[in-house]
Order: C-alpha cells, then structure tokens, then sequence
C-alpha cells in the first residue's frame, strides 16, 4: 500500500484491528477514562491528542495491558486482551511500543537491544536476528552505532532505536505515548521524520503527542481528549480548522497561539 | 610475598572447583565429603579390620594436655594420658575409635545428642553426672588445687574464694566447687586460658586438678602463677561418660580396665605421662620434671602455619562458599516474594528477614546443631554450618536484593514485557544485570562478612581455620602469635575479595556513559 492509495480513504479503511468498547477506568475515586469507544482500523494513523491529565497516555498504555482497565472490553484483531501469562506476553509482542523516556535496556549494546525480544521471544536465529536488527537501524539512521551502549547515545538516536526495537517484532499496531516529549527541539524532527516515513508505509499507529505538524502530516484521523472522555474526533484539516467542542477550540487556541 | 598471594589465588580457585562439585552432586555426597574434612576423624590403625568391630566415637577437648592435646601439626596425632588409656580400653575391649574434637562446654550436648558415643577428657565423677550418664570406674585420682598468682598470698583454700573471680571451664566439676565456696566463675576453655588470664590479672584464682597444673607448670616455665592450696580434702575420681543406655559399653570399659589396671598397662601409660601412677588412689606426688618441652613463638608459628592454611582451604573457604552461593540464591527468593503481589508469600519473607536479622548468628547455629540434635535432626557439622550461614547470607542479602530490584527503572520492566518477553525473561535479561551494578558493593559487605563468620564455625565441632589456631594456642600457650597469624590470613581473603569486587565493579560498569 502506498501513501497515495492511503491519502483519500478517510477516516478508515481496512478491518478494525484495536477495538476499545466502554471502556472505563479509575484510580481510586479517580475516574481516568470514561466511556471509552475507539475503534482503530488495519493500517490507520490515529493521533490522540488533549491537555496535560486527560487521560490520553493512560489510554494508549491499556491497550497493550500495561494498564489494566476497569470496566469494558478491548480487543485486537477480534480477540480479547488476556489477563495474564504467556497469552498476554504473546499479546504484548504482536503491539509494539515506544515510550517518552525511550527505556532502552541500558545494560546491552544498540543492537542488542533490538535483537532481544526477536531470539529470546520469536526464537529467531542469532544471526539471521542481527542482519534484521542492523537493516532496520540503517533505516532509522543509527545503523553506525550498533555496538554502542545507550547511554553513549543522544536522546534523537535512542528514541529512534527504540522504534527500531518494536519494528524488529513485527508488530501488527505501534504505539507511540509521547515519543518526542523528552526530546530537546533539534532532536525531535528526526524521530518525526522516521515516524512519517512509518505511517506512509502503512503501518497501524496510534500516537500520543503535542506535535501538530505530524497530526496534520500523517493522521488520518485526530482523537480530542479532555478529562478522561473522547470529546471529538475527525479528519486533521477538519479537526484543526473547524473544531467543534468548546474544549477543543480552547486547547487549539492556547497551542496555536504562538 | 608475591609466590604467597600467586599461591593463596591458585587455592582459592582450586577451592571454588571444589565447592562447585561439592554443590553439583545431589544427595549424601556433600555430608560424606564434609564430614571426612571436618571431624578429622583418626580412625584407629586396629588389627584386622573386622566387618563386625564397634565404631566408638570419642569426644575430647584436644587442648587440655597432657591428657588430651596435639603434639606436632599433623591431622593423626591427637595424643595424651586419656587418649591412650581410650585406645588401650578400645584394644581391650575390639572397638575400632574415631575421636571427634569439640570444647569442653559443648561435649556432653555432643554425648547427649548421639554425636559422640563416649567422653575420654578426665570427666570428673560426680552423683548428677553418674544419675545422668553410664560412667565407667575412674582411670584417675586426682587432688583439687587452687591455683593463684605467686605474689598473692590471700588466698589458701576454698573458704577463701568466697567472692573472688575464678576462670574455669562452665561445666566441669571444678567450676562446681569453685563455684560453691562462693567464687564467681569466669568461663574458659580448659586451663591453658585459665592460666593466662589469671597471669593477665583478671581472675584471682583457679581450680583444677594438680596433675593439670604441675603440668602447665612445666611445659610453659611460668612463674608467675603458683599452686597455693588444695581444694579441700576430697580428691576426685575421673571416668569415662557414656549415655545411659550404652551401659552395655560402659561394662566393656569396665572389664578392658580391669584387664589393664591388672597387667600394668594403666601404670605404664601413666608412668609415662606422669612419672608417677595416677590410675589408683593415692598414687604419690606427680613428678613432672623433664617432661614436654615448651615450644618458642617461632616453633609454634611454624608448626600451626601450614595446618591452618590446609584447614582454610578444605573448610573456611567451601564454607564460605557454599554458603554464599545457597544464601544469594534464597535472598533472590526472598527479595522476589518480599515485594511480590501475594501478602502471605510477602509476609512470610518479612517474617523470615526479621528472624534472621534479629538473632545473633551464633544463636542460630546453635539451634541447628544442637538443638536439632536433639530432635533427631543430627546435621554433620559442615552440613550445620551451612545451613546456618546461608541462612544467615540470606536474610542480609535479600534486602540488599530487593532494593536493588526496585532501583531498576520502572520503564525497564515496561519496555521488556512491552517486546514479549515474560515474567522470568525480565527477569533474567533485564533487570538482574542491571540490578547486580547497585548490588555489588553491599553483597561484598556480606562475603566480607560471611569469610569471618565461618570462624563462628569453630563452635560446632568445625576444624576450620580458627579451631587450628584454638587448639594450637591451647596446647602451647602462644596465644598472640597464633591468633595473629589466623588474622593474617582472614585479612588476606578478604583482600582478595575485595580486588574481585573493585574488578567486578568496573565490568558491570561499562554501559554508564
């Protein structure tokens, strides 16, 4: 599938693949996520995006479990999440992650990091895991520093190891929770420019950020949160030219602003 | 100095082969090779060895000479009045011996929880020990004296020990006798320490038997002590302690004395300790001129420097070892239950780290081997500290694990369970390597820690690197010296330790920028 088959067919197109169903969630008296209904389709790009505290991170960590949820259902490519156990770390293997602090495994070299989880989960050979590891490190342009250790890194290029490192599983959907959060300004275009070339390529994601100009690049849809709900989704340019909840207009007025 | 650490490391490595085995093999393996390390068990040289000839184990002191001492450094020749009346009964009487050494204070728990089958060490009879134990007809008479500094003039019988500080040891007969004039008994093990701390100053008097005390007299050439009076007029009769209901061997001991006393062995084995017979009543004044000579510093140093190093590689080292490795793997358990989701599993690894770490070790030890024992559980002395040791590592040690665990980046779990692996993979992958970095420099406190507490071992009828350096120091005085070489080489471990863990530092930290 190219970018320009994939430009027109909004809002989805494919199966749906991540299919979150009243899902709600609380921390103590807390109520994080309320009412939640979302439905990712196979090979769609979904920003969620909302101020500080209304839940979108929390959100995006559900639906590979490292959150757990209180009421509702999730499920991907038409099963439920498993509890606990092998199924669940099969589960998490098939969803692919990238934090804001990166969380590199910082006591093994840049390619071992992205061979670990191909040999010791996929049971992939040595040999044939580390070709595969350094033809997806020259693709995100750290394939030169495969033998360091992360901390030799900058936090650009350990980002982009880190997507690397989900891409080397094979995921069927990505998550990105604020991947450029951490990130001083010079740095983040680079881990941008890897996820734009992903998205184009066709891969399922959904991506946490404050980065406007990848949502207006390569969404195909832009989810707005505000204290734990779903307060609006749409299209990009519909969403950032013509919002329709007064949250929305408020949250885009204040980061638009400047 | 360089040929002494190049060959000190050659042994440590060769003793890390050997408590790897030791480890690898399952079952009875581990107990038998311990046990032939630990007991020094000198089984007799006996005529034929018959299939159907009685193992008797003998307990003695080992440093009370001349009745049961070492001469010389080698492992065979425990020697002395007790040991050669034992072996001549054991002649007598078709029993094949294996002396077990132990202190005096933990012989009759030794007797009493089937560890040994008979006492050979100048037990002195006496009505609670005969209603308590199968004794044999006394093979000594001896006569209580009391014993003071020469320039001390004040005190000349029991009556004048009402209040004075005595050092005996806690549960022999004389620390009964001192301690009815009236005397406050300060615990020793066996005279040569009494004497030392009476010449100290910091006791004022001693009971013993004569015989002890001429020889002391002898063998060190001291003068500053004296035999100031006899301790009443009673003279007390020495025997050989069996349990009650070995009464059957305590009948064999009688008739193989009998045997003796009548072919003039007794007197012959005594005559040659004593100048004088000591196997019947009154047998006159002991004449101990001319006898064992004293050795100098130098001499003792010599002599004792190569067993203790023997006994540091066969024992204080696979000690250390073994219980290091045991302890590390149960403080991981523990650690991974204490911050576990399950309150019981958590509260019980709680529990466990409170009990540990609230009582003192050697109290722990003693509850595995003697009070064990006495239930039945009769763990081999290698076995015992083992157990105890690891036990101990693992109470430590679990809270230095566990906060290691919990100082591995929260994202490190996240970000391995995130790529599929599970529960033991992150584990095993991710956060043990990380967490060894932060548990390094505490875990090496506990090696430190652990290499002198095998020491406590000693306590247990363990031969380890201190026990050489006790026995040897008893039996010839040199108490400074000696202690100072099993310093030497407790520093000298640990030194080496500590060169491994500074290499193993830097190793774990090459991925920090």
């Amino acid at each position: 599938m190219t970018a320009l088959e994939k430009e027109p067919t909004t809002p989805a197109q494919g199966e749906p693949l991540v299919v979150l169903s009243d899902v709600q969630k609380w921390y103590g008296d807390l109520h994080v996520l309320k009412d939640i209904n979302l439905t990712v389709h196979r090979g769609e790009v979904v920003v969620v995006i909302g101020p500080s505290g209304s839940g979108k991170s929390t959100l995006c960590r559900t639906i590979n479990r490292l959150e757990t949820i209180g009421e509702g259902s999730i499920q991907l490519d038409g099963k439920p999440l498993p509890e606990e156990g092998k199924a669940l770390a099969n589960l998490r293997a098939e969803v692919g992650m990238v934090f804001q602090s990166f969380n590199l495994f910082a006591h093994k070299t840049i390619l071992e990091n992205v061979t670990l989880g191909p040999i010791k989960v996929r049971g992939v050979k040595k040999a044939d895991a580390d070709a595969k590891a350094q033809e997806l490190l020259d693709r995100v342009g750290v394939g030169h520093q495969a033998a360091k250790y992360p901390a030799q890194l900058s936090g650009g290029q350990q980002q982009r190891v880190a997507i690397a490192r989900a891409l080397a599983m094979e995921p069927k959907v990505m998550l990105f929770d604020e991947p450029t959060s951490a990130l001083d300004p010079e740095m983040i275009s680079e881990v941008l420019d890897v996820m734009v070339t992903l998205a184009k390529g066709g891969m399922t994601m959904v991506v946490v950020t404050h980065e406007m100009g990848f949502a207006r690049t390569a969404a195909d849809r832009v989810v707005f949160m505000a204290d734990g709900q779903i307060v609006e989704e749409n299209t990009p340019e519909e969403f950032f030219t013509n919002p329709q909840s007064p949250r929305a207009q408020d949250f885009l007025g204040k980061i638009l602003k400047h | 100095m360089r040929r002494t650490a190049a060959a000190l490391l050659g042994a440590l490595l060769a003793t890390l082969v050997i408590a790897g085995a030791v480890l690898g093999l399952a079952g009875p393996s581990p107990t038998q090779a311990a046990t032939q390390a630990a007991t020094q068990a000198a089984t007799q040289a006996a005529s034929g060895q018959d299939e159907d000839r009685r193992v008797v184990r003998v307990g003695t002191e080992g440093t009370y000479p001349p009745f049961t001492y070492r001469e010389g450094s080698g492992e065979d020749d425990l020697t002395g009045y007790d040991i050669d009346v034992i072996e001549a009964v054991a002649d007598e009487a078709g029993w094949d011996l294996e002396f077990v050494e132990s202190q005096f204070d933990a012989i009759f728990a030794a007797l009493d929880s089937g560890r040994i089958d008979v006492i050979a060490n100048q037990i002195s009879f006496n009505p609670e020990r005969d209603a308590r134990y199968a004794l044999s007809e006394p093979y000594t008479y001896s006569q209580g004296v009391i014993v003071t500094r020469s320039d001390d003039d004040s005190i000349t019988s029991l009556d004048d020990l009402e209040g004075v500080t005595t050092a005996q040891s806690s549960t022999s007969n004389w620390a009964e006798i001192a301690r009815e004039a009236g005397a406050d008994v300060q615990t020793v093990e066996g005279f040569a320490p009494a004497a030392e701390l009476l010449a100290q100053g910091r006791v004022d008097a001693i009971v013993n038997d004569n015989i002890a005390v001429l020889d002391y007299l002898n063998t060190s050439g001291s003068d500053e002590i004296k035999i100031a009076g006899e301790a009443g007029d009673e003279g007390s009769e020495q025997v050989l302690a069996f349990r009650k209901e070995d009464q059957a061997l305590a009948e064999e001991a009688n008739a193989a004395l009998d045997a003796l006393r009548e072919d003039g062995t007794l007197a012959e084995i005594s005559e040659s300790y004593f100048r004088a017979d000591v196997s019947v009543p009154d047998g006159g004044d002991a004449d101990l001129s001319g006898g064992r000579e004293g050795r100098t510093t130098w001499e003792a140093v010599q002599d004792t420097a190569w067993p203790m190093f023997v006994a540091m590689v066969k024992i204080t080292i696979p000690l250390t070892v073994v219980s290091f490795a045991i302890g590390l793997v149960l403080a991981v358990a523990v650690a991974l239950a204490r911050i576990s989701r399950s309150r019981v599993l958590a509260g019980l690894a709680r529990a466990f780290v409170s009990i540990i770490r609230g009582t003192p070790l050697l109290v722990q030890l003693f509850i595995v081997f003697f009070g064990l024992g006495q239930i039945g559980i009769r763990l081999d002395p290698f076995v015992a500290a083992t157990i105890a040791l690891s036990l101990n590592v693992a109470g430590y040690a679990s809270e230095v694990v566990r906060s290691a665990i919990l100082s591995v980046p929260k994202g490190q779990f996240e970000a391995a369970t995130t790529i599929g692996l599970d529960y033991r993979q992150t584990l095993r992958r991710i956060v043990f390597p990380q967490a060894a970095r932060t548990a390094v420099p505490p875990l090496s406190n506990t090696l430190l820690s652990l290499t002198k507490d095998t020491s406590l071992a000693s306590t247990v009828l363990l031969t380890e690197l201190f026990r050489v350096a006790q026995v040897s120091a008893g039996a010839n005085g040199q108490y400074l010296a000696l202690y100072s070489v099993a310093a030497v080489y407790y520093w000298v471990l640990c030194t080496i330790l500590s060169v491994a863990q500074t290499r193993l530092e830097k190793r774990l930290d090459r991925y920090v920028a």
